[in-house]
């Protein structure tokens, strides 16, 4: 009985860098809805959301995709079915 | 501005109460509720990790949010 496919360590690290940054964009988006003339902040939430699609897609180009219904590209062929489930991660 | 995280207080014992009585009693007090509306230009925990895993990106509105709190005698 083989063992079923392990995933590696970086995809791990990387899932949770992309958990903190979008973390920061909740927050970031949150506190703008009260404050929309804070360019600042406005100024940060856009470089989070750059480094946040950066990240993705980083994630995506090694790991497969991470979103379904069309917010990823798919592999061929289709890998959305491949394990790990977003529930098994 | 006394903004503790948690406060206590002391609830009343009757003699006639069959069960055990309860002395002391606490409630959270988040630092929110002392801040009212947020200013601009909070200092921010210096990465997203932290801010993720101290559940808020600034430190001015962190807290702990103790389970059981902890009795203050």
């Amino acid at each position: 009985m083989s063992t079923p496919k392990q995933v590696p360590q970086a995809y791990y690290d990387l899932l949770e860098q992309i958990q903190a940054i979008d973390f920061v964009l909740v927050e970031l988006n949150l506190y703008l809805d009260t404050h929309p003339n804070d360019a600042e902040s406005i100024q940060q939430f856009n470089q989070c959301s750059y480094e946040s699609r950066k990240l993705k897609k980083q994630f995506e180009k090694q790991f497969g995709p991470l979103m379904h219904f069309g917010y990823s590209y798919s592999n061929y062929p289709w890998d959305w079915i491949d394990v790990p489930w977003p529930w098994q991660v | 501005m006394d903004n503790t995280n948690t406060k206590y207080y002391y609830p009343y014992i009757s003699p006639f109460d069959p069960c055990k009585p309860i002395v002391i009693k606490s409630y959270s007090t988040p630092p929110h509720l002392y801040m009212g509306f947020q200013p601009p230009n909070l200092p921010q925990f210096s990465t997203a990790r932290e801010a993720l895993f101290r559940g808020t990106l600034w430190p001015a509105l962190y807290d702990t949010y103790p389970p059981e709190k902890a009795r203050e005698e």
